[in-house]
């Protein structure tokens, strides 16, 4: 064992000692985020390309996996802060740090079957922190939706990978397509794009906003990155290449993603679906920039997707905020100002608006859209106009009330937690080499990966 | 031979079965089989790892149906999902057999070298998975047909020509999750069910 698997092990054995006195709030909360403050200090203290191994797995830490580690452990920190003084919930801390533990695991491994498999384990965690208040509402029946979800996609991914594994070199070329097929059918699944999303669209609705923000801020960027690693680490990319058949059906699954999850995100009925929608609709333009194959195309997608977490969770929390403090009506900006601002300024990120850091990533994959064919690049820019609209309607309806009479919430917790997002993306917007360097020495090594010599 | 044949006789009243204990008992036989077809590809320690975790997820199923009757009544999803998986195993085996014997040869009883019982049991666990958590209307059906989509992606896993201790480990945690999730799901439908 070394210290490059340190910080995913301290967070799972934290996850395993906060279960235990996880009704002591007192204590749990801040055990909690002392545990993730040090996990963070051991991902900075490994230097970028350390080597490690774990029982027979090899482990490393590569540039973009620090980063999307540290980008992880950032949200999960602001929603235990959020759980911890504003809306206790005493199983969500173990679930955050093992949430935290599966999802760093995946970033250091590299055998893909390793991934996949963390993967699945953390994707399955947050199903005890989905069902709440079990009469009065369908958490139980989300949960169990979302249990089906992961369990297909994630037995059939693991599956289609384990085969091409153990292809021999002669096996013809369909064979390996139908695996690749299975294998994006199974990320669609765990992604919830459109076609697939139905079990995302009751989880909206139906679970409390924090365990939603870990969902969708902390899971759904790991199974992207994920997602991207395995097609980099399994050497079925060559296949994909030579058959372009796999490249088709991943541009569209994204781009019917893309579209169908901004024209669900213009008409959303609550502010809950307006974030999960417009979280799926950048997943599709991020699977859109993958299926490009090219270098600007895979880093908007990783920059996107991992912009997308960090406001959908400042987003998500706001939602949350703003439904309880303006129960039992709808939320309106004058019972809850700060979150109202919260949830604009997350808005201007997930919509990848200037000087944010929302902006390079999508401003990447439009343009390489484009230049792949002028359909997807206008459909990919119509998605965004169908995003716009969408978040202006919340905001007309959360403050076209007018300034009556305004109270400050007496706790602002959602509020500050998305002024820190939205100072953290105005920082990185400015300054974006730190954040892209990174991510562009990913996208080498996919390039690499699907011409090897 | 006989193995798979216990496998697919143990799938079949797993997924039968009216009630969930009969159905961890029947899960249980599906591991236990499945451990015997490929005990030649893994050493004792990860076959000791792989038959605990079975164990312990069976044992989480157990207890959480509370009594004897509690389950779910298969219906006309019993015969879809056995029609459904004997057609999928037939097919996957056509077109995505990786085992390279060009006759295999199937003992009826003892080692596979070729690795063909397993990949058979893995596609037939894999497709009946499927069937059952695609109609599956409650979280019991539900954490059947991942236990034994689970159960099959173990069996391909151990037929890799790869280091197998970390895998075997991190496949029976998920083993042992995915029981749990499925546990936590039954105790509060039926908490629902029963309000």
């Amino acid at each position: 064992m070394t210290i490059v698997a340190a910080a995913p092990l301290v967070l799972g054995a934290a996850a395993c000692i906060s279960f235990a006195f996880r009704k002591r709030l007192v204590i749990v909360a801040p055990f909690a985020l002392a545990a993730i403050a040090a996990a963070a200090g051991l991902v900075l203290d490994v230097p970028p390309d350390s080597n490690g191994t774990l029982l027979d797995l090899e482990l490393r830490v590569s540039p973009l996996g620090q980063l999307a580690a540290l980008v992880i452990l950032g949200t999960l920190l602001l929603l235990v802060l959020d759980v911890w003084l504003d809306e206790p919930a005493y199983n969500f801390f173990p679930t955050a740090l093992a949430v935290g533990a599966t999802a760093l695991g995946v970033l250091v491994v590299t055998a893909p079957l390793a991934i996949f498999g963390l993967l699945v384990l953390g994707l399955l965690v947050p199903v005890g922190s989905f069902t709440f208040q079990i009469q009065r509402n369908r958490s139980v029946e989300a949960a169990t939706r979302h249990f089906a979800f992961v369990a297909l996609g994630g037995s059939l991914g693991i599956a289609s990978l384990a085969l091409s594994q153990s292809l021999p070199h002669d096996q013809p070329a369909n064979t390996f397509v139908l695996l690749a097929v299975v294998l994006v059918v199974a990320f669609a699944l765990l992604l919830a794009a459109i076609p697939f999303h139905t079990h995302a669209a009751l989880l909206a609705g139906e679970v409390p906003a924090a365990a939603l923000a870990l969902y969708f801020g902390v899971l759904v960027p790991t199974t992207f990155v994920a997602f991207a690693e395995i097609l980099t680490l399994s050497g079925l990319l060559p296949a994909i290449v030579q058959v372009v058949k796999v490249q088709d059906l991943l541009h569209g699954i994204g781009l019917v993603s893309a579209v169908g999850g901004a024209f669900l995100a213009s008409g959303a009925p609550d502010l809950r679906r307006l974030v999960v929608y417009s979280v799926i609709s950048n997943l599709g333009a991020a699977l859109v920039g993958m299926a490009t194959l090219s270098g600007p195309g895979i880093i908007g997608a990783v920059a996107s997707v991992l912009v997308t977490g960090a406001s959908a969770s400042g987003q998500l929390l706001a939602a949350g905020a703003l439904e309880r403090l303006s129960a039992p009506e709808r939320p309106i900006a004058s019972r809850a100002p700060l979150a109202a601002l919260a949830f604009v300024v997350g808005g201007f990120a997930m919509i990848g608006a200037p000087p944010l850091l929302g902006f390079p990533g999508r401003f990447f994959m439009e343009l390489i859209a484009y230049q792949f064919a002028p359909v997807t690049g206008t459909a990919l820019v119509l998605a965004t106009l169908l995003l716009i609209v969408g978040q202006l309607r919340a905001v007309i309806s959360l403050f076209g009330s007018g300034a009556g009479h305004w109270v400050i919430e007496r706790r602002p917790i959602a509020g500050i937690i998305g002024g820190v997002i939205f100072v953290a993306l105005l920082i990185g917007g400015i300054q974006p080499e730190g954040f892209l360097a990174p991510i562009a020495s990913f996208a080498d090594e996919f390039l690499k990966a699907m011409r090897p010599l | 031979m006989i193995p798979l044949a216990i496998i697919a006789l143990a799938t079949l009243t797993a997924n039968g079965s009216r009630q969930l204990r009969y159905s961890a008992v029947a899960l249980l036989g599906v591991s236990l089989a499945a451990n015997f077809v490929t005990a030649g590809q893994l050493s004792a320690t990860e076959l000791a790892v792989e038959g605990c975790g079975a164990l312990v997820a069976c044992g989480i199923l157990y207890v959480a149906a509370r009594d004897q009757t509690y389950g779910e009544d298969p219906g006309w999803r019993l015969w879809l999902a056995t029609i459904v998986a004997a057609a999928a195993t037939a097919a996957c085996f056509a077109t995505l057999r990786t085992a390279n014997a060009e006759t295999p040869s199937v003992p009826l009883f003892g080692e596979d070298p070729t690795g063909v019982t397993a990949q058979v049991a893995s596609f037939w666990l894999l497709s009946s998975g499927v069937a059952i958590l695609v109609t599956a209307r409650t979280p019991v059906r539900g954490s059947l047909g991942a236990l034994l989509m689970i159960t099959g992606v173990e069996l391909l896993v151990r037929l890799l020509d790869a280091p197998q201790l970390g895998l075997t480990v991190l496949l029976a945690w998920l083993e042992v999750v995915v029981a749990l999730a499925g546990a936590f799901l039954i105790v509060n439908e039926r908490a629902v069910r029963e309000a």
